[in-house]
Parts: structure tokens; C-alpha cells; sequence
């Protein structure tokens, strides 16, 4: 059928032949495939904690994707996936608007705030940046405190409204986040593609010849923060409605650090599967460690470490499973 | 007459770092249908020049203007939206872009593709992409690489590399090509094939200028050549002019005692 598949021979190993039908686009949608069934198989709890994992996943890939196309690190991605949220919430508690309407909403605004961030600060790079976008992390519950008439306040606010009228609330809590996962990472696997995406690139690692070819340096900063923000907005909505409340909790400094590391831990991926191992790490690791106590951060640190390190000798693990199939 | 308005010119160009004095205000004028060599030692200014003309550097004193329309204060990228565009001393293609995804960055400018386009599969964006593939790929074949668009810039040898940068430059048809050290770190059998590509570009229309230290690339295909010393010209003329120069010969191309 595919070029992939004729190109197999009987010599080549069984490893090598699932590395050659394994392609990206393949293994997406093995992945996307088993997700659509995975809560008819799990309970109601895995399938809530699922839908916040697909949630995280779209803001780690939204830290991950600066780093990849901007050449920066946030840590102050909690400043968008909150105001995401919180027009979910804001809409949903005080209007009674569902997420048809919120949701562009949600985008917009963190396209818009990503602007405006970006423009002031269009000349900063690296440390200087980080701690920048620190200082919008640190302001985020400070601010949704003192707009509680709209936020909640403390309280936060509980998301009810229903998307799609029919099915369960449990349902649509988990499919609404993996459909605006599977969405998010189409787009930006098409914006690597496209134009606009190689003059991010090209900006990043040699800013001054994307200059001479027409990319201006502020227009690829500008650019990447909006889209960035605009993700991680879109990743405050899946939280937000995934996780049926909203509260100044979900959005401290730490959660925003909590993004980074997933971002660290898919090793900057942008793919499905990449992402998903970013969201579940920020996901799952503290639900599975819960019963740890004290000793939370340290085997929270051993984790991370391991994870890393894990993904540092992953090719040569690769290539000895190659050489180890080959033989036998 | 086109060769005279189609021209890049500065007029009393100035450029200074903290006190030393790089560019002592130069009269230059880079013509339409000629290839204009810029040549000198190392630290003669050259890039320098090159910088001012592009943009990279705003200089303290003197105007620059294209077909008489003035650049001062335009960036690098609106001067490239004019056509002037340039290759790099040091090789600057992007190691997450393929070659022809490198070389397509050189035809970028002149596409209108949206964002829209960027997110969703749109005929348009598609068609735009198609394009600027097909174009990256006959500027590969043109410079003798047409088997090397799918591979990324750092599976090539440099020498590769600074051709794959030289589409890129010629790719969009620019009105200015300033190549900056173009044969630098390329063998004789690339340097020929560069010379060929060089000459087969320069037209009627297009202003070309190669900074380049490769003494027989220059006097080859040059037509004017100008020379740079300490911030200032020492002589302009044709190729034999320039070889005959006592004042050339002395500074930069060595004395008849060390032939």
C-alpha cells in the first residue's frame, strides 16, 4: 500500500520494520485511536484524570512550542492557561454560555495577551525573559482574587453547561479535551509546514539572515507568543471544563513550573505522543506519588531525573533492541 | 541607461565603533548589469560595508539609495521586500529546515499565504508551499545540487553549504545580490561551478556584488572592482586596472618579489 510498507524486506528486523511503518501520522492515529475507546475500558476516575492529562498536554506543548520556534523558556504559561479558563468559567457561572462561544473567546483573548506581552518585552532574551514571564505567573492569583465579582474569588467557579446535549457530563469532559488536544497538535504540526512556520525557525537560529530574507525579528517574537498564548489559553479551557471548576489554585506559580517540566520531560516534542508523555508526567506522576507524604518532591525529583535520563540514552537503547532483534 | 538608475549607491558612508573609524566616508556605486567585486584584507571594512548597505548597520554619516529611492532608516527586512538581498560571510541556514525548506526562506518574501494557512490545509497555502518547492529545487539544480533538497543542512559538507546559502540568495530574483566571501571553503571544482552560476545570473537588471578573497574568482568575473583599505577606497576600476595598481599590488595582492 504504502511506500513504507513495500520498502520492507526479509532481512530487515522486527524492529526495524515497525520503525518504518511506525511513521508519525501512523502512530497519531493508533494513539488517537485507542484514546476514543480508552473509557469504555477505564472507570470514571481515569477518565477524568485522562481529560485533565489531555488538557496539560496542550500547555505543555504550548511552553514547549517557544522554545522550539522561539528559541525561550516561560515559566509564566499559568498567566494564559488562566485567563482560558476563566472565560470558560466567567461565561459558563455568569451567563450560562456554553463552550461554543467561550472557547474562541478563550483563544482570542490569548492571542491577544501573548501580543501584548510580547511587544514590551520583544527585545529580552533568555534569563531576562523567563523571569519576565515569571512576574505574569506571580500575578495571576493575586488578580483573579481581586476580580472575584467575575472570578469566584477563593471559591472559583464550577463549569456545568453541557457541550454536546445527549451525552454524559463525564463523557464530554474527557472527549472535549482530547478533541481540542488532537486539533491543537494537527495545527502546529501544520505550522511547521508552512511559511510562516520556517521564518519562525530560520528567526530563531539565525535571526539576522532571517532579517535579510524578509522575517523581522519582532514580528517572530510578537508571532510566537501570540500563538503560544493562544495554546495555552485553549489548554485553561480543557482544564477548565475537563476539570468542571476553576479556581485561583489551578494557576499559581508552581503549575506554571509544573508546565515547564513537562515541556522538559517530551524533550520539547510537539508531536501526539510527545506531548501526551509531557501532560501525563505533569498529570499522573503527583496522583501516583500521592500516597508518598513527605517524601512527595524527592521521588518527584527522582522521576523527572529519571525521565530524562531515560530520554538521553533512548537512542542507543534503540539501536541496541535493533542490534538484539537483528540477532535473534 | 538602466545600468546608471538601476544602481545601489552610497554617498559619503561613515561608520564608526566607540572612536575607531571602520567606513571614512565611501562613494560607492554598484551598477545594474555588472558583477562589482569588493575587495581587501581582512578587516578592511568590507562586511561592513556590506552591513550598511543591507541594513544590519545604520551608519553615522552618508546616504545609500537604490534606483534613487533612499534606504536610510529602512531594516534589513523592508530592504529585502525591495529585492536587496544577501549570502553571509559565516554559512546562516536554519539546521531544523531541510535544504529546499532553506532555500524557499529565500522566496518567502514575495508569498501572501495567511495565517489561516498556516493552521489548516487550504488549497492556497498548499499551492503557495508547491511553488516555492519548485523553485527552491531548479535554484539547487542551477548551482549543481539537485539531490539534496530532502537532506538537512548539517548531513553537507561546507562547501555545500555555502551554495545551498547562494540559492537561497538567488532564489527570489533579487534586484541586489551581495554575496559576502561566496567561494569561502569551497574546492576548485565548486568555485568553477560557482563562477559559471555567477555569470549566468548577472543580467541586465540585477545588481551584483561579491566581497571575496579568491583573487581569480574576482578578476574573472568582475567588471568593476573596488578596493578597500582601512575604511577607505585605494583604487576602483576594471579587474586589469585593479591588477596593475602599485598601490593594490603593495597592500593586498603582494609585490612582484614574492611571486
Amino acid at each position: 500500500m504504502s511506500n513504507h510498507a513495500t520498502h520492507i524486506t526479509p532481512d530487515q528486523s522486527v524492529f526495524t520494520r515497525l520503525s518504518s511503518v511506525a511513521t508519525p501520522g501512523v502512530t497519531a492515529g493508533i494513539l488517537v485511536a485507542a484514546l476514543i475507546v480508552m473509557p469504555f475500558l477505564l472507570g470514571g476516575s481515569w477518565t477524568f484524570t485522562l481529560g485533565l492529562c489531555f488538557a496539560n498536554s496542550i500547555g505543555v506543548l504550548a511552553v514547549s512550542l517557544l522554545v522550539r520556534y522561539g528559541g525561550e523558556v516561560s515559566i509564566g504559561h499559568t498567566f494564559f492557561t488562566a485567563l482560558g479558563a476563566y472565560s470558560i468559567g466567567v461565561l459558563d457561572a455568569r451567563f450560562g454560555i456554553s463552550l461554543w462561544a467561550s472557547v474562541p473567546l478563550a483563544l482570542l483573548l490569548g492571542v491577544t495577551f501573548g501580543i501584548l506581552f510580547a511587544w514590551p518585552s520583544r527585545n529580552l532574551h533568555g534569563i531576562y525573559l523567563a523571569v519576565t514571564t515569571l512576574a505574569l505567573a506571580l500575578a495571576v492569583p493575586e488578580m483573579i482574587n481581586n476580580f472575584d465579582i467575575l472570578t469566584g474569588g477563593y471559591e472559583g467557579l464550577y463549569v456545568a453547561t453541557p457541550f454536546i446535549p445527549g451525552m454524559s457530563m463525564g463523557m464530554q469532559r474527557y472527549y472535549f479535551a482530547l478533541v481540542m488536544l488532537v486539533i491543537v497538535c494537527f495545527a502546529v504540526a501544520r505550522l511547521r509546514l508552512s511559511r510562516q512556520g520556517m521564518a519562525l525557525l530560520l528567526a530563531k537560529t539565525h535571526p539576522a539572515a532571517a532579517d535579510a530574507f524578509g522575517t523581522r525579528r519582532v514580528w517572530a517574537r510578537i508571532s510566537i507568543m501570540g500563538i503560544s498564548g493562544g495554546i495555552g489559553a485553549l489548554c485553561g479551557a480543557a482544564l477548565a471544563f475537563s476539570g468542571s471548576t476553576v479556581s485561583p489554585g489551578g494557576f499559581t506559580f508552581w503549575q506554571a513550573i509544573f508546565l515547564l517540566v513537562g515541556s522538559v520531560v517530551s524533550f520539547y516534542g510537539l508531536s501526539l505522543p510527545r506531548v501526551l508523555l509531557g501532560g501525563a508526567f505533569v498529570t499522573l506522576v503527583p496522583q501516583l506519588l500521592s500516597a508518598s507524604g513527605a517524601w512527595i518532591p524527592v521521588f518527584y525529583g527522582l522521576a523527572l531525573l529519571g525521565m530524562i535520563l531515560l530520554g538521553h540514552y533512548m537512542p542507543r537503547i534503540r539501536k541496541a533492541m535493533s542490534r538484539i532483534s537483528e540477532v535473534s | 541607461m538602466d545600468q546608471m538608475t538601476n544602481a545601489l549607491r552610497g554617498e559619503g558612508i561613515a561608520l564608526s565603533f566607540g572612536g575607531i573609524k571602520v567606513l571614512k566616508g565611501l562613494d560607492v556605486e554598484f551598477r545594474a548589469g555588472e558583477i562589482t567585486g569588493l575587495i581587501g584584507p581582512n578587516g578592511a571594512g568590507k562586511t561592513s560595508l556590506f552591513n550598511c548597505l543591507t541594513g544590519a548597520y545604520s551608519p553615522q554619516q552618508g546616504t545609500i539609495s537604490y534606483a534613487g529611492m533612499p534606504l536610510n532608516g529602512l531594516p534589513p527586512a523592508a530592504r529585502a521586500a525591495k529585492g536587496i538581498v544577501r549570502s553571509f560571510q559565516h554559512v546562516a541556514l536554519c539546521p531544523d529546515l531541510t535544504v529546499r525548506e532553506n532555500v524557499m526562506m529565500g522566496i518567502a518574501r514575495n508569498c501572501t499565504a495567511g495565517w489561516l494557512s498556516a493552521f489548516l490545509p487550504l488549497p492556497r497555502g498548499r499551492t503557495e508551499r508547491e511553488e516555492m518547492a519548485r523553485a527552491a529545487d531548479t535554484a539547487l539544480s542551477d548551482l549543481g545540487l539537485p539531490d539534496v533538497g530532502d537532506k538537512f543542512p548539517g548531513e553537507l559538507p561546507p562547501g555545500m553549504q555555502r551554495l545551498v546559502e547562494i540559492a537561497r540568495a538567488v532564489v527570489g530574483k533579487p534586484s541586489v545580490l551581495m554575496l559576502d566571501e561566496p567561494a569561502a571553503g569551497l574546492n576548485n571544482s565548486e568555485t568553477r561551478d560557482l563562477t559559471a552560476v555567477l555569470r549566468k545570473l548577472a543580467s541586465t537588471d540585477l545588481v551584483m556584488v561579491v566581497v571575496e578573497h579568491d583573487m581569480d574568482l574576482v578578476m574573472s568575473i568582475c567588471d568593476r572592482i573596488y578596493v578597500l583599505n582601512f575604511g577607505e577606497f585605494v583604487a576602483v576600476g576594471s579587474p586589469e586596472e585593479v591588477r596593475n595598481n602599485p598601490d593594490v599590488v603593495r597592500i593586498y595582492l603582494g609585490s612582484d618579489d614574492d611571486e
